[in-house]
């Protein structure tokens, strides 16, 4: 059966596991910059914003690319990044409505998700079941995109916030 | 480098020099890291007894663990030593949050803060750049105001430790704050900044953390991780929090009130985690780096007056020290004194032990209003007990500046009996919420830390058995279930060893001691093996707890330099000659003479001498401490 992963910010405690995990499964070492997966952290009032490829319909990343190193599994939705043809230019950085991709620090060659294949790693480490992988219903496919939209409404607060 | 960074940062504030030294092979063996690393550096710079705590010669250490930055389970705890200044003795404190895993990422284990500046500064790190920075925007701020500024010039992902007022004021309750509302709060360490004139530490790091064997390294920290999992303990923290914990410890008349007058409050719910739930005030459960428990709490009262009001807690002893303690049985009054003690930089604990004794003090008429900064004070007044907490965060009035120098110095100037209900022991810091007349290993491990009486060099929490995890333990220990209930004196002695080593030996590692002395999912077998596939390093668990007991007889060695004796490892008047109020143990004291029993013990264990408590010659060089035994024979303290 198809599964997702389910990410609601409410139950982060901003623990990091996630992207400690991450680090190690995709680089071997741990480095919160080379998480596939990012906790934004706001230590005043204890909150962590997960941001993360979320295998969206829209995927504006994949028009961004304009040399065409992005593409995409119509099945899965997992955007894979093809480094020969990569410019390390970052339009897909930009396009990204979920905030959800960054460059490796190292490579220059964006991160991107990929479920680790459909058995992501992150989900066993986070114990308090903020990320979590479930078989795929209708209602957790907008349980999924409900989660998302509190994570963005919540990420754009705290970006107006900052600049004010 | 695998596990640790490999480096010691320096940093004088009076020379303004600053550098960096490798830490030496051996030492990732024999102190492993962290608290153990940081009792050898305090050892090797500080043993001269003329280096009191507010003598610029006094060095304050700062160190995450050698496996923090990584995903074992809670390994990203920090601890600080110095030469504190509550007890002018060996002072360990460890903080949770997140600025220690940045400094490791900034590519350090160790920050060594020297000298005493001469205007405030602060330490801005982010990776190779290290900077003396000038502190006049910073000195007089509270710690959230403290935090925002430094978010503000160095970005939301930079980490800040810092002090409030009440460390610039030196007052001996206050308490190192970082990631906000954390703190390595025990001892006055706070106090060893605000000599320095250090106001602050801002952090970032971005250089990985690197394990020798990852695929060992994920295996063994699953192992910790699953059995965390399952552990009801565990569970029960991250549900309720530190405090989900002290209905139970009321119903064992076991819950402090009204400074150890009494051990069961009636209608107690107010001041438990359970009501945070409850009440609506639980925002937040929150986790310290890389800790899959997420014990810790963000609270905001919603309605009323004192709508808008937020911070970190109340935990566990804050509820004890600000609410059973004064008489509080009211959540909002507890919330609004620990974000008062958050936000000034005060030790929830100190603050809390030194406001009831003046209560105490006041109500038996040997302080008067003239002495109180005219507050009528007594038991369970809310607003008199935040003005108090005021007072002493600024050394405000008489009564600011009496509290504001502990119990030790102001029994001493009050006099008339009343160190009789002064809860500290020898050492002289105010003792933390536990109950040891009816708790005998809680009353040995309290009578013999370092640091003085409380439960944050050894927590002996297994001999309650209110776990079968924890009742494993004792069978480890003692060889018989049977053992595991805190009203028995037998095997105290070799449980409170076991627990110093395992103790140690986590924070060492970087871990939460809850991992391992609270909650079992951690253990000296499993650390080995950890310790192992992170560093290359072969270790067996003996081996590490070996390791642990090292050091355990350095932070010792370290107090008998200062003229520690026996005499020094006692507990409170109170605890020692009057009986528990009520329950199981109704009558109950923790005489000197059943004292005396475990202390004869526990230092037989040790090998150390009986009469004076001094570790003998042999057993240091047993232990690789010649050049402990050199210094201690010295000065003349081997027995």
């Amino acid at each position: 059966m198809e599964q997702l992963l389910l990410v609601d910010m409410d139950k982060c405690t901003g623990c990091k596991q996630c992207t400690l995990a991450c680090s190690l499964i995709k680089d071997d070492l741990f480095d919160l910059a080379r998480g596939r997966i990012k906790v934004l952290k706001k230590e005043d009032i204890a909150l962590g914003i997960q941001l993360l490829c979320e295998q969206c319909e829209a995927h504006p990343c994949i028009d961004a690319c304009t040399d065409g190193a992005l593409s995409r599994d119509e099945t899965t939705g997992i955007i894979t990044v093809d480094a020969e043809i990569c410019t390390e230019c970052g339009s897909c950085v930009e396009a990204c409505p979920y905030h959800g991709i960054r460059l490796h620090p190292e490579t220059n060659i964006p991160m991107i998700c990929d479920l680790c294949g459909g058995d992501p790693y992150c989900a066993k480490h986070c114990v308090p079941g903020a990320i979590i992988w479930v078989d795929k219903t209708e209602d957790l496919v907008k349980e999924k995109k409900k989660l998302r939209s509190a994570r963005m409404a919540k990420y754009r607060d705290l970006k107006k916030e900052a600049e004010h | 480098m695998y596990g640790h960074q490999g480096k010691i940062l320096h940093v004088d504030l009076g020379t303004k020099k600053i550098w960096t030294e490798d830490i030496p092979e051996e030492w990732r063996k024999l102190y492993v890291g962290s608290r153990g690393i940081n009792a050898k550096l305090l050892w090797d710079y500080c043993k001269d007894p003329e280096i009191t705590w507010d003598d610029p010669r006094n060095i304050i250490v700062f160190a995450p663990g050698a496996l923090t930055g990584t995903t074992a389970p809670a390994s990203g705890r920090t601890s600080v030593t110095t030469v504190g200044c509550t007890t002018g003795l060996y002072l360990k404190s460890n903080t949770g949050g997140h600025w220690g895993a940045e400094l490791k990422y900034a590519g350090y284990d160790h920050l060594v803060v020297h000298g005493e500046s001469d205007k405030p500064v602060y330490i801005h790190i982010e990776d190779d750049i290290v900077e003396i920075k000038d502190a006049k925007e910073l000195w007089g701020k509270d710690i959230n105001e403290t935090d925002k500024l430094l978010k503000e010039w160095y970005g939301e992902d930079s980490r800040g430790l810092y002090i409030g007022p009440a460390g610039e004021n030196l007052v001996r309750a206050a308490s190192i704050h970082c990631s906000l509302y954390h703190a390595a709060g025990r001892g006055g360490g706070a106090a060893v900044m605000g000599k320095k004139k250090l106001k602050a530490i801002s952090v970032r790091g971005t250089k990985p953390v690197r394990v020798k064997d990852p695929k060992k390294f994920a295996e063994v920290a699953e192992e910790m991780r699953e059995l965390l999992r399952a552990d009801s303990g565990a569970q029960g923290l991250h549900e309720f929090g530190t405090a989900g914990s002290l209905a139970g410890v009321n119903e064992l008349h076991a819950f402090p009130g009204r400074n150890w007058q009494t051990g069961y409050t009636e209608n107690v719910f107010p001041i438990t985690g359970q009501a945070l739930n409850a009440g609506g005030y639980l925002k937040r459960r929150v986790a310290c780096f890389g800790c899959t428990i997420g014990c810790h709490r963000y609270s905001t009262i919603d309605n009323g007056p004192n709508a808008g009001i937020s911070s970190g807690g109340p935990e566990y002893e804050t509820f004890g020290a600000l609410g059973n303690g004064p008489g509080i049985i009211n959540t909002e009054g507890v919330l609004l004194a620990n974000e008062m003690c958050n936000r000034l930089g005060l030790d929830t604990i100190t603050a809390g032990g030194v406001a009831q004794w003046a209560i105490e003090s006041y109500e038996r008429g040997v302080i008067t209003k003239e002495d109180t900064n005219g507050l009528d004070l007594g038991w369970g007044k809310i607003p008199e007990l935040l003005q108090t907490i005021e007072a002493l965060a600024y050394r405000r009035g008489k009564l600011g500046d009496l509290l504001g120098d502990g119990l030790k110095i102001a029994t001493k100037k009050v006099g008339k009996d009343s160190y009789k209900w002064a809860i500290m022991n020898a050492k002289g810091l105010e003792q933390s919420n536990v109950e040891t007349r009816s708790a005998k290993a809680y009353a040995l491990a309290f009578a013999v830390n370092p640091r003085g009486n409380d439960h944050l060099m050894t927590e002996t929490f297994a001999e309650f058995g209110s776990s079968p995890e924890a009742i494993d333990v004792i069978e480890k220990i003692t060889g018989d279930k049977k053992w595991a209930s805190p009203h028995f004196t037998n095997f105290r002695a070799e449980i409170v060893r076991w627990h110093e080593d395992c103790y140690e030996i986590s924070e060492a590692l970087g871990f939460c001691v809850f991992t391992s002395t609270a909650a079992y999912g951690v253990n000296p077998d499993n650390m080995a093996r950890l310790y192992t596939a992170a560093t290359g390093i072969e270790m067996t668990e003996d081996e590490l707890m070996l390791a642990g007991r090292r050091v355990c007889t350095i932070e010792k060695a370290f107090n008998v330099t200062r003229g520690a004796t026996r005499a020094h490892d006692n507990l409170p008047w109170r605890l020692m000659n009057e009986g528990a109020a009520s329950g199981p143990l109704k009558g109950a004291t923790n005489s000197q003479e059943e004292l005396d029993g475990m202390l004869d013990k526990y230092y037989d264990l040790h090998e150390w001498d009986r009469e004076t408590s001094w570790p003998t010659r042999e057993t240091l060089e047993k232990l690789d401490l010649k050049y402990i035994a050199d210094y201690l024979d010295e000065l003349g303290k081997l027995p």
